[in-house]
């Protein structure tokens, strides 16, 4: 069953991008398109075959020291805040996360 | 040296740097030389997002000072060397060719980048790419389109069509792609000349701006196979990157085994993908030729089968758009990138960033990652092609057990025009040669084989090997430039470019 209108104004809320009504429409009719171009992948008598969810197989969860890195790869202050819209002192600014209403939207 | 002016146009990476190590010229003139060429052919070709004029003089200076004081100098020395604008270089900004990072400053150097700087490159630029790389035709850059240095009218493909562009006209002598489901291989066959996408985990991604996380990889354009082995061994030589916790240690000489004989070694032939729909036949025609030249040197040719290759593209528009949207997420407006100004909320202020910061294709391939990942949709689609993933990647291995490379198309016809592929599905067909190798996480490299006799405009065949077997592909690639490109040395400038600009004083 093709997605609506709807059903894509719900994706594009969870995905935090705010569509017009005419990009809604566009990205609707995208979206069909896009999933029937998927449509070989349920086809497939998949039984007893295994994912793989990475071209290096036995590579995962590859950790790193417990050790901060201070001297390389940590940003100095003014070249970590250089690239923020909004700054201040020591902190990116960011308007209120709950609003007026209390909740988080 | 010869008395005539030399034009870097002729100059391959080994002769540049052994002209500045031997004192013929200096990395200075050469550095003014690309700067040169890049402001005469650049208004036409627009391959660049940022000339970095000043970087490149002050490498070019410290080559020099090195050389005067008696150091020896890198394999790279005083090479103009391109980079793709989604790799981070400290003074420039790495905009993705998007609104969302247009005023972006490297805060660090992706590794690829300063490896190469430390074979001696000299940077010349950041290069057009479409929109944090999605797309074939670099149409998607937020900033303006690039032209096919061999027909102004047409795409160079993409994503990674600034710096095919570059090397085709001559503003650069190398330059870097990165390579998610085509992105370097596409481009190079449109373009003419040679792209190498690695096996994955072959080059360092720290500090490129990630699309894909199982798919992206780094690697090398030139004009010729030898200077794509040479940049190669630069992205190499520091061993396994610690900071990219994908990156693999790699046998380090690319260019030892570079001229070594194809006699008595197996080439791949898959008959379906040369009876594709979609492919053209002077593409199909020139990939034949290239096998004919091989079976000339005396290697064979086998017929292989892949047969779940025909769902790669149905895999990789699942897996790819999964990892975009999950790596794009971080774009909220706050650390980096656009802020919409004046809003109440966070969340008001990060869908409008996004709105607004983002470009329609970057949109589409989140909105349809955000779909696959959710809940109930996954099992249908997202888990699924990871199986398929099994599947394609025991094609290849089979397929391997009877040949040392596979042989086939790169890209399925010539450079298309602006506009021509308006549907974005439509697009997603030109990379139908070059997916399923990213998904098996193998090496892949575009041979340029002169003009297609129908269109013209450059054709290409592909060679596909095992996972680190990249110096072998280079070898393939190298008796076919050796069979079929003038002079048995390489792809020229495309000659509405060649020669203006670019001269050593």
């Amino acid at each position: 069953m093709p997605l609506t209108k709807e059903d894509v104004a719900g994706i594009a809320d969870y995905a935090r991008i705010a569509l017009t009504p005419e990009e809604l429409d566009e990205m609707t009719a995208y979206m069909n398109d896009a999933i029937d171009l998927l449509e070989p992948i349920r086809q497939y008598d998949l039984e007893g075959v295994e994912p793989t969810f990475h071209p290096i197989g036995d590579l995962s969860n590859v950790m790193a020291g417990d050790v901060p890195d201070t001297s390389v790869r940590a940003l100095p202050l003014d070249a970590a805040l250089r690239n923020a819209g909004s700054s201040r002192d020591r902190c990116f600014r960011v308007p209120s996360i709950l609003g007026d209403q209390g909740g988080d939207r | 040296m010869a008395t005539a002016p030399t034009s870097l146009d002729t100059l391959s990476a080994r002769q540049v740097a052994a002209g500045v190590a031997a004192g013929d010229f200096t990395a200075t003139e050469v550095a003014r030389a690309a700067l040169d060429a890049i402001e005469r052919r650049d208004p036409e070709v627009r391959a660049f997002l940022q000339v970095s004029a000043d970087l490149a003089l002050e490498a070019a200076a410290a080559t020099d000072a090195r050389r005067a004081a008696g150091e020896a100098l890198g394999p790279l020395a005083g090479v103009p060397v391109a980079f793709k604008d989604n790799m981070n270089l400290v003074g420039t900004r790495t905009t993705c060719a998007s609104r969302m990072l247009e005023g972006y400053e490297s805060p660090y150097t992706a590794t690829c980048v300063q490896r190469m700087l430390d074979a001696g490159a000299t940077p010349v630029g950041k290069t057009n790419m479409d929109e944090f790389a999605f797309g074939s035709s670099t149409e998607s850059s937020a900033f303006h389109p690039t032209a096919n240095p061999w027909d102004a009218s047409r795409v160079p493909g993409g994503s990674s069509g600034g710096s095919a562009a570059a090397v085709a006209a001559g503003e650069a002598t190398i330059a870097l792609g990165s390579d998610t489901g085509g992105s370097i291989r596409q481009p190079a066959s449109l373009c003419g000349v040679v792209g190498l996408k690695p096996t994955y985990g072959a080059v360092s991604r720290y500090g490129v701006v990630a699309f894909g996380s199982s798919l992206d990889q780094v690697g090398p354009f030139g004009r010729r196979v030898e200077d794509v082995a040479l940049a190669m061994n630069a992205l190499v030589a520091g061993g396994r990157d610690p900071w990219d916790s994908t990156s693999q240690a790699v046998a380090p000489d690319f260019l030892a085994h570079l001229d070594d004989p194809v006699e008595g070694r197996r080439v791949g032939v898959v008959p379906a993908l040369m009876e594709a729909a979609g492919l053209s036949d002077e593409v199909r025609d020139a990939v034949a030729a290239a096998g004919r030249a091989l079976v000339d040197q005396g290697a064979e040719l086998v017929e292989v089968d892949l047969p779940n290759i025909a769902s790669a593209i149905a895999a990789y528009y699942v897996i790819a758009p999964c990892e975009a949207f999950s790596n794009l997420a971080r774009f909220d407006g706050v650390r980096y990138g656009y802020q919409e100004p004046g809003r109440a909320t966070l969340a008001e202020q990060t869908s409008l960033s996004r709105a607004h910061g983002f470009g329609e294709e970057a949109k589409r391939r989140q909105m349809l990652g955000a779909y696959l990942l959710s809940s109930g949709v996954y099992d249908t689609y997202y888990y699924p092609a990871q199986q398929v993933r099994t599947l394609i990647t025991a094609d290849y291995a089979r397929a391997y057990e009877q040949c040392d490379v596979i042989l086939m198309p790169a890209a399925p016809r010539t450079a298309f025009r602006f506009g021509e592929l308006s549907d974005p599905t439509q697009m997603y067909a030109s990379d139908m040669f070059t997916i399923s190798n990213n998904i098996a996480g193998n090496g892949g490299v575009s041979v340029p084989l002169g003009l297609g006799a129908t269109s013209g405009l450059p054709v290409s065949a592909q060679l596909q090997g095992p996972a680190f077997a990249d110096a072998r592909l280079l070898t393939f690639a190298r008796a076919i430039e050796r069979a079929l490109s003038p002079d048995g040395e390489g792809a020229p400038v495309a000659p509405a470019l060649a020669g203006k600009g670019g001269e050593l004083a």
